[in-house]
Formats: C-alpha cells, structure tokens, sequence
C-alpha cells in the first residue's frame, strides 16, 4: 500500500529553492558588505603620503639638466615631477619648480600628474596645493570631497639672490670716476666721457665652492647646472653722479638724460679683468633678448633690449632661471671656471658727470662688481616657509 | 500525513528573510570601525607634520644666522620664559599651518634634553615649552618627535664648544 509519508511537500521544495537561492546571493553579497568595515582611506592616505614625500623630497627627474627647464614642445621628457631643490635638501622647495608644476597650461590635469608625480594604476582623483608666507598660493586638481587620503609637509622656498645698487654704492668709492676705464683725461675742466658703462661679473669657481654654511645648496648662488638659478640686478639712483671739482661729493641732477644703449654679455676664463675695454679678450654671449628683461623706472613692463632707451633713476636686469643653457658654458652651463660678465652702457648727454657706475678700485682697476657671497649690495638667498597639502580621493 | 501545524508559510519566511538582510546591510554600512590600521594612519600623519615643524624650525633663514630652533634652545637656558614663548608661537604656527582658511588644532609638550655632567654621563632634561592653558590629560593620544640641536653656548662644556642637544616633543590632536 502507497501512502504520501516520507515524500516532500511542494512547498517545501519551493521554499527550500528559495532559500537556497537567497543564501547564495547573501554569501556573494557579505563580501560587499563587509567593506564597511575596512577603511577606505588606507590607500588613498598611502598614496598621499607618497606624493608628498616625492614632491617634497624629491628634485625629480631628470635632475640635470632639470625637468622643469624643458620647453613646452618637449614637456614629455619630465620623467617625474619632484619640487626639492637637491637630494641633499629636502623640504627645501625651488621656486622654478612650483611654478613649473603648477602651470596647468603645460601640464594636464589629471593624466600628466598622475604619470609623473601620483602613479598607480587606479584612476586617483587628488588635489595639490602649496601655501607660501607673503600670501602665494597655488593650487591644481578637483574640488575636495567628503573623504579623502590626505598629507601635509611644512617646507621652505628658496629665493634667489638680487644684486641692488644705489647711490650709497658711490658714496663707498667717492673717487671711482677717476678709475673708470672711459673716464677721459681725469683732468680740471675734463668734461668727460660721455660713454659709461656698469659692469657685473659672476666668478663660479667662488659661487660654487664658498657658499655659506658648508656649501649648502639651499645658500648658494648658484647660476649654473643643475639649479640654474638667474640674477637680477638692480641699479637705482643713477641719476645721482659726481663731478670733478665738486669734491666729489654725491648730487642729484634732475636735468641729467641718460639713456640705455645696450646690453653686452660676455664670458672668460682667463683674465680678471672684466670691464668692456678694448684690451680684454672677450667671448660674446648669444643671448637672445627674450632671455633676459630689463624694466626701466619701475614699469613692470620688460622692454625689448636691443633698442636704446631713456632712463630717468632706474634699471632692472632680470636673467631668468635657466635662461643659458644649451651647451654653453657660462650662466646655465656646466663649466664653473668661468667668468661671466654682464656690462650695461649708458649715454649722458651732460659729459661732465659720473654715472653710478661699477665698483671701480685702484686695486685692480677692473671696474667691475663681483655678485658674490660678501658684498653688502646683495641681498643673498633666503628661504621662506610654506605648508604642501595632498589630497587623494 | 502532511499538514501545515508547525510550519512558517513560505510567504513569510521569505519577506521575514528579506527584513532581515535589509536591516543587516543597512547596520553594517552605516557602521565604521576604527581599525588599528586606521590609528597607524593618523599616528605617522603626527609624526610626519611633527618631524617637519621641528627640522624647518632647524633651518636658518638664510646663509649668516642661526636657525630658530638653535636660538630658543640657547635662550632657555637664561630666559625660560622667553624662549618658552617663542617656541610656542613658531611651533603651533608650523604644525598648525594648512593651505586652507581653516587652520589645525595641535597641542603639544616640548622637552630639551641633554648630557650635564661631561664625566659621568649623566643626563638632564627639562621642559622647554607647551601649548598655553592645554595640558596633556589621560585621554590623549600623543606621539613623539624629536629633532638634534647644535647648541654652541649655555650648556655645559667650554664655550665655542658645540653640544648636541635632543628636543623631544609630544604632539596630540583634540
């Protein structure tokens, strides 16, 4: 005899089938749910932290010649993005670098940055700023979210040496007139040229190897590779002269006209003697105007230098970083025995005066002045501090 | 023979399970627990911003002075009070700083220790400074930097004769 004991019911089988299925996307569902309990912060602070040791510490690379001096056209050979101005320097930023990094015009947000300074192989979103004292900021990427991987770095940047020169510079060499190399007859009643000239001279071999504190690069003057730093070279008060006679006491002659006529750059690395004069033998420097501004008066508009212009109190002479580089051996180059000197010749229309001209001795009579570590005309390298803040999400 | 005495109704049993996965995906992702891989994070973050405070505030300026750090050590040893105040306005100025308009909350407790007896090794510290009217309470998490100072003066040895000096420092968040 068949009875129904010992068979399974229908609903029982569906229920079973049911929970069977329902159990079975529970377990490849628990794995999902048991991400809650991780942090998801954990790489994204690792990534953080390792962007902001590489900016940070790091010069990148290329480090010589440096990835930032490359041009726009050749961008792609900036291997890896790194803001140190040395290996032996870290947390001391170079200014070159940030502006390079931070010009988003160049680099793209986010793939050139990802590729060079975050890396990885998840598409990271992040956002890199830097904060200098005085009131600088930058900034590049997305908007903060909610939650994100995070690192902070105290550092300091270094800014570079300003040669400025003024009236007192005269007072320190009250008979300089009658050591300039163009200085005529150096006699009563001389007028006087009315060709003068102002001559700065860098010496590497001094620059590289008596920088203060050990030669620490964060100090140094260093315009050659691998920092290729530039100068700027003020010259103000140039209508403050002397005048054979007057004891050469410092006047101001408001009805003096002095023009620039131009600007000479040369290099050497024999003679000391550095001022423009038909005996030295000279190398000229091809400089393109474009690598180098002069702002006259004040106007912060760099003027085409080839030309000649009038000038009432007042030059700058900015020669970017890096801006000499390829394969010459003097400002931006690799050769430190060298000698480089930048001449500014001026006109004046009243012969019998004296422009506020180099630092002219009888000692050696070059006429010209040293930018080094000693004088007190220059205002040497400092650093100034800043906060660099990443953020990966 | 088969009847229903006993038995949940399928209907039930499923919306009872459904209920029930629901309210457990909803606990556990509303729930973060703070692993100790998350402390480790926010400890060497500390330390990081701690490290970096100190050497910056061991870098001079510029090329011809003595950094900040060298000069408040000097001074603590003839004017306590002074260097005390120093310290603290340039450390929590450092570990404070960020790029934004909202700046940190850091506290601190600073200590310069050093070798007092140049025979016997015998070692001395006192405290150079901490965060004004913010003592460090059983309830805070500190971690320890510390950073080597050069001191040419005002401790024990010859004059011009340099010493190294330790400054530690206990850093903690609110």
């Amino acid at each position: 005899m068949t009875d129904d004991a010992g068979n399974l019911s229908l609903d029982f089988l569906a229920g079973f089938t049911i929970f069977m299925v329902a159990l079975i996307y529970v377990a490849t569902l628990i794995p999902g749910l048991l991400i809650g309990l991780e942090s998801k912060s954990i790489d994204y602070d690792a990534v953080a932290y390792r962007t902001g040791v590489i900016l940070a510490e790091d010069p990148g690379m290329p480090y010589n010649p440096a990835w930032e001096t490359y041009s726009d056209a050749d961008k792609d050979k900036a291997l890896r993005f790194g803001l140190a101005l040395s290996k032996s320097t870290p947390n001391v930023l170079s200014a070159e670098k940030i502006n390079r990094f931070f010009n988003t015009t160049t680099y793209n947000y986010p793939d050139d940055y990802h590729s060079r300074a975050v890396f990885g192989d998840y598409p990271y979103q992040f956002n890199i700023s830097l904060k200098i004292d005085g009131g600088e900021n930058y900034t590049l990427g997305d908007t903060l979210p909610d939650g994100y991987g995070y690192s902070r770095r105290l550092v300091k940047i270094k800014k570079e040496s300003t040669a400025s020169i003024d009236g007192s510079q005269i007072a320190s060499y009250p008979e300089f007139w009658s050591h300039e190399p163009n200085a005529g007859n150096k006699t009563a009643g001389d007028p006087g040229p009315t060709n003068h000239s102002f001559s700065v001279y860098f010496n590497y071999t001094g620059l590289t190897t008596e920088g203060p504190l050990y030669n620490n690069p964060a100090y140094q003057i260093e315009p050659i590779a691998p920092l290729y730093e530039g100068a700027t070279i003020n010259l103000t008060n140039l209508n403050q002269t002397t005048r054979y006679g007057s004891g050469d006491t410092i006047i101001g002659d408001p009805n003096i006209n002095i023009t620039l006529t131009g600007i000479t750059i040369t290099q050497s690395v024999l003679s000391p003697y550095l001022h423009t004069r038909s005996s030295f033998a000279t190398v000229p420097v091809t400089l393109d105007d474009h690598l180098y501004n002069v702002y006259i008066d004040g106007n912060a508009t760099p003027l085409n230098s080839s030309a000649s212009h009038s000038v009432i109190n007042n030059v700058s002479l900015v020669i970017p970083h890096g801006s000499v580089t390829s394969g010459l051996n003097f400002l931006g180059g690799n050769d430190p025995s060298t000698y480089l000197n930048v001449t500014l010749l001026f006109t004046l229309d009243h012969g019998d005066c004296f422009l506020n001209s180099s630092q002219a001795t009888a000692k050696d009579e070059s006429g010209a002045f040293e930018y080094n570590y000693t004088s007190p005309f220059i205002t040497q390298p400092s650093l100034k501090d800043g906060v660099l803040e990443v953020a990966v999400w | 023979m088969v009847n229903d005495e006993g038995q949940l109704y399928t209907i039930e049993g499923v919306a009872a399970g459904m209920i029930m996965l629901f309210t457990t995906y909803l606990v556990l992702g509303a729930t973060s627990v703070y692993t100790p891989g998350d402390t480790h994070i926010s400890d060497m973050q500390l330390e990081q911003i701690g490290t970096d405070a100190l050497v910056m505030m061991n870098t001079p300026v510029n090329g011809t002075v003595k950094s900040n750090l060298t000069e408040i050590v000097e001074t603590s040893r003839i004017n306590a009070t002074a260097a005390d105040e120093t310290f603290n306005t340039t450390f929590l100025k450092y570990v404070n700083e960020r790029t934004g308009s909202e700046s940190d909350n850091l506290h601190y407790m600073a200590d310069v220790t050093y070798r007092s007896d140049l025979t016997d090794n015998s070692i001395t510290s006192y405290q150079l400074a901490c965060t004004h009217n913010r003592i460090m309470n059983a309830g805070d998490h500190p971690v320890r930097v510390t950073e080597w100072v050069i001191a040419d003066k005002q401790f024990p040895g010859s004059v011009n004769h340099p010493r190294a000096v330790l400054v530690e420092v206990l850093l903690w968040r609110d």
